[in-house]
């Protein structure tokens, strides 16, 4: 199934996104939208390799994601924003002052220096994870009662980013930022800075999820997928094994909201409702699971498709997506990557197989 | 001069009063005479004016028939009629001055003129002016309930006697309990401002108490604060306003009690569909919800189809046919999911939810491109309003109805489940699929059954769900997570553990939305939920015995 070793998808890869398009947007045939727009795909990207680490590699369906990747959006998002409120010499940001807040909660004053918020933007989702993973794998509930409280976890934090009493916005979110760390968000170079970090980061995400799964610390997270009970025989600790990727896919989804939101410029809970955290899922089944290339290609293809469709026909987006989900269930069970390679196998043997290694 | 109250003195006093008070009705009547047949329009200004300052009860009516412009002649005689139409077209008559009454017929029905039949009074701008300075009492004597509530709170803060014992005149004949306690509650705050020693004090503290308005609490509280006679008084005041609060507590417990029992079923209601069919075929069924949408939608489709094709605009006929049809629609389409979609993905969980997860998404556009954005039903006569248990504790008809359809319900899917073939072979193949095939029970047809039992459920909920609340596309997103928290908390496919933790899931969010914020209380269910699975990761009602996993 793994074209191993095979430089030249990599090769494309690179050239594609680090050389073509940057070329590209200097020789002003693409816009620097463009740019950005890719760049945020490749944050996605990043979250949906901790989805594929955690869903494809050790089958702990978690709907969470999405709420780890708003957290590391707001941590930034906090930073951005406290920064611009001190540039105007206001005490505390617009949002708060509406609502009759005088002194700046206890919980964002960290975020006034750069370095805690990076730190915080990895601690607090990771803390979460652990602290989740750790009730939730201990009483053994996986599969689809896993995927369950996890949702209702995600759903419950969306409704409690929705108030304004946990001031962070509520409905409207955390925008309108300026600088970071002195760079003005809104110029071209920037942007393109900001493209070029988070394709770098998805990179590096990539190599680091290729040598967890290389690892026997993978094989053994592939093991617990395939077969738990007879890993747990075998005295394996399980439940470390999956808080420990547990953490790790939180980490990553964190990462991706980092960077994600100096592109957007906004985060609203949206990000985290119930339909996007399913939609991060389906990135990577519509990529292929337990295959870190199809994580990647299908999240960047799914928000690609997105963003064509919705300017096209906007009524009919739901019903593709919708289309795209059940026949993909249906049909492609190892996603575009399985579809690819059923392809490449048939022109090579010459007849029609379907990969045979386990999920 | 001394004067001894002998008898005699007595009764020609007593003559005298009644001399002056029979003036009084002989000059009204002469007075209303002149203003229904005025010999000339300056008599018609006087007599009105006179009316209003004599102020007799008994004349009230007619002047707010004058007041209102719904002074008509029946026979000569003046009448007036309801504020509303009592049918097609046609009004209910009330006979005025001197005898305030509906006219009925013999057989005591009231009886209904259409306007055409009554010959209208014209009063002119000028003479109706003048009612405008009692305009407040006349409408103690309206015959719409909440205009003489508004008559009785705007009497509140007048110390002058006679209004006082106006009030007390138009209580005496008041039939509304909503009107009289408001009414009964101006008076004794008056009567215990006015009261002038502490005995008589309390025992109008003790009516107020008895009376128990909304307003009564404050009112005491405000009374012992001011400290009229002695601490004692006060003190008396405050602690009944204190028994007061705590009864009303209590009520408002009560009616927690109740919202959480009807958040409950309605999660039982879906829930059930819900916990049979993945406990029968391994599904998650994330389009749950969105059966449920359709369920709603097709009451509503039965709404227009009653109302615009057939002409009935009764609302509880198509209610009542809404039920069965939106269990039949959503059913009927569940299956058709069943056959395209669902059934290829047996026993594989996390696919299914995926898969289902997109049918719901296109559901859900489906809806919103045919039917807009936002849709409500009308909700039936025959469950509006509610069951007035006490003056503070109403239990509204449309929720207990919906207690009742899951009560109803529930009883019925566990006599398909318990007491029929199709149960034991239903519960056979959730048991062990293989081993039932091999017994000969056709397993794709009893799930395709079951499928359809279970979004039919959905679409029945849907249904019941129009009585509290909008429908719109998306409707189905708001009870999925929920109800599959219920499932997961009750153990998969079992009926007790669905019932105990829907019930015990409405019942928690509403008494913590009571101490909390509604999503505060979200969040606690949901870490109790977790720390509930600590101990019981099979849910309320795990199977007996040992299952090897894998």
């Amino acid at each position: 199934m793994k074209t191993k070793n095979n430089p030249l998808y990599y090769i494309l890869f690179i050239a594609i996104f680090a050389i073509l398009l940057p070329a590209g947007y200097m020789s002003g045939l693409i816009s620097v939208n463009t740019i950005s727009v890719w760049g945020r795909y490749f944050c996605f990207a990043i979250a949906a390799l901790g989805i594929d680490l955690i869903w494809g590699y050790t089958g702990i369906l978690s709907m969470c994601q999405a709420f780890f990747f708003c957290l590391g959006s707001y941590g930034i998002a906090m930073h951005l924003l406290l920064k611009k409120t001190m540039a105007t010499g206001a005490v505390l940001p617009d949002f708060m002052a509406w609502n009759k807040i005088e002194t700046l909660p206890l919980f964002w004053q960290p975020f006034q220096s750069f370095g805690w918020t990076l730190l915080l933007c990895l601690l607090v989702p990771a803390l979460i994870a652990f602290a989740a993973g750790f009730v939730l794998f201990r009483s053994r509930i996986k599969g689809v009662y896993m995927a369950i409280i996890t949702q209702a976890l995600t759903l419950a934090m969306w409704l409690l980013f929705l108030r304004n009493e946990t001031n962070l916005g509520g409905t409207n979110g955390l925008t309108d930022f300026k600088t970071l760390l002195g760079y003005d968000l809104s110029s071209s170079s920037v942007k393109l800075g900001l493209y070029m970090i988070s394709f770098t980061m998805l990179c590096a995400a990539y190599f680091g999820c290729y040598r967890i799964t290389h690892s026997k610390f993978g094989k053994v997270l592939q093991a617990i997928r395939d077969s738990e009970s007879r890993i747990s025989y075998a005295a394996y600790k399980v439940v470390d094994y999956k808080l420990a990727i547990f953490v790790v896919a939180a980490l990553l989804a964190a990462v991706g909201g980092m960077l994600y939101l100096p592109q957007t410029g906004i985060i609203t809970p949206g990000r985290m409702d119930v339909k996007a955290s399913v939609e991060m899922v389906m990135w990577v089944a519509l990529g292929g699971r337990g295959n870190l290339k199809g994580a990647v290609i299908g999240a960047l293809l799914v928000n690609f498709l997105y963003s064509v469709c919705t300017s096209l026909f906007p009524d009919s987006w739901l019903f593709i997506l919708g289309f795209l989900f059940v026949i993909t269930v249906l049909y492609f069970d190892k996603g575009f990557m399985g579809l690819a390679n059923s392809i490449k196998q048939r022109f090579s043997t010459g007849s029609f197989k379907t990969s045979q290694t386990p999920l | 001069m001394k004067i001894s109250f002998t008898p005699r003195w007595i009764l020609l006093i007593c003559l005298l009063l009644a001399r002056l008070a029979g003036t009084a009705q002989d000059s009204a009547s002469i007075y209303t005479a002149q203003l229904l047949q005025p010999s000339a329009d300056s008599v018609r200004t006087h007599a009105i004016g006179r009316l209003a300052a004599l102020r007799i009860p008994a004349t009230f009516p007619l002047l707010m028939a004058i007041n209102d412009k719904k002074l008509y002649l029946l026979d000569q005689k003046a009448v007036t009629i309801d504020s509303k139409p009592s049918g097609e077209g046609t009004y209910r008559l009330y006979t005025l001055y001197p005898e305030n009454t509906l006219m009925k017929n013999s057989s005591g029905q009231p009886l209904l003129f259409p306007l055409s039949a009554l010959q209208a009074v014209d009063i002119p701008r000028g003479d109706r002016l003048q009612l405008a300075g009692i305009a407040s009492l006349l409408n103690l004597y309206s015959n719409d309930a909440q205009k003489r509530i508004l008559a009785y709170t705007q009497l509140k803060n007048t110390g002058d006697s006679s209004a006082q014992q106006l009030l007390q005149d138009a209580l005496a004949r008041e039939t509304n309990t909503d009107a009289s306690r408001t009414g009964k509650d101006v008076l004794y705050a008056a009567k215990l401002h006015g009261a002038t020693n502490a005995a008589n004090a309390k025992a109008y503290i003790d009516s107020i108490t008895d009376n128990w308005s909304d307003n009564a609490p404050v009112l005491l509280r405000s009374y012992a604060k001011s400290g009229f006679f002695n601490q004692e008084v006060a003190t008396y005041a405050a602690e009944k306003a204190a028994s007061l609060e705590k009864r009303y507590d209590g009520l408002q417990r009560i009616q927690n009690f109740f919202s959480g029992l009807s958040l409950g079923s309605i999660l039982i209601l879906i829930a059930l569909g819900l916990s049979i069919v993945y406990g029968l075929a391994g599904i998650i069924n994330m389009a749950h919800g969105e059966f449920m949408m359709i369920g709603a939608y097709t009451t509503y489709c039965t709404q227009l189809f009653f109302t615009n094709v057939l002409g009935i605009p009764q609302t509880d006929f198509f209610f009542i046919a809404a039920l069965p049809i939106s269990f039949v629609v959503a059913g009927a389409l569940g299956l058709l999911l069943e056959r395209l979609v669902i059934r290829h993905l047996y026993a594989k969980p996390l696919e299914s939810l995926l898969a289902t997860w997109g049918v719901s998404l296109i559901l859900i556009q489906t809806a919103r491109l045919l039917f807009g954005d936002l849709t409500a039903v009308k909700t039936p006569l025959l469950l509006t309003g509610g069951w007035q248990v006490s003056p503070h504790l109403t239990l509204p008809y449309n929720r207990l109805f919906i207690i009742a359809l899951t009560l109803v319900m529930v009883l019925l899917t566990y006599a398909m489940l318990y007491r029929s073939r199709l149960g034991l072979q239903i519960r056979a193949v959730t048991q062990n699929r293989q081993m039932s095939a091999c017994l000969g029970i056709e397993t794709r047809r009893i799930a395709a059954v079951t499928f359809f039992i279970g979004s039919g459920l959905a679409g029945l909920a849907g249904c019941a769900i129009t009585l509290v609340g909008n429908v719109v596309p998306d409707m189905g997103q708001t009870y999925i997570v929920d109800s599959f928290l219920v499932v997961v908390t009750g153990g998969v496919g079992k009926l007790a553990g669905t019932i105990l933790s829907g019930l015990g899931i409405g019942f928690f969010t509403k008494v913590l939305e009571a101490f909390f914020q509604a999503v505060y209380g979200k969040v606690f269910i949901l870490v109790f939920i977790m720390l509930f699975m600590q101990y019981k990761p099979k849910g309320l009602f795990p199977d007996k015995g040992r299952i090897a996993e894998d």
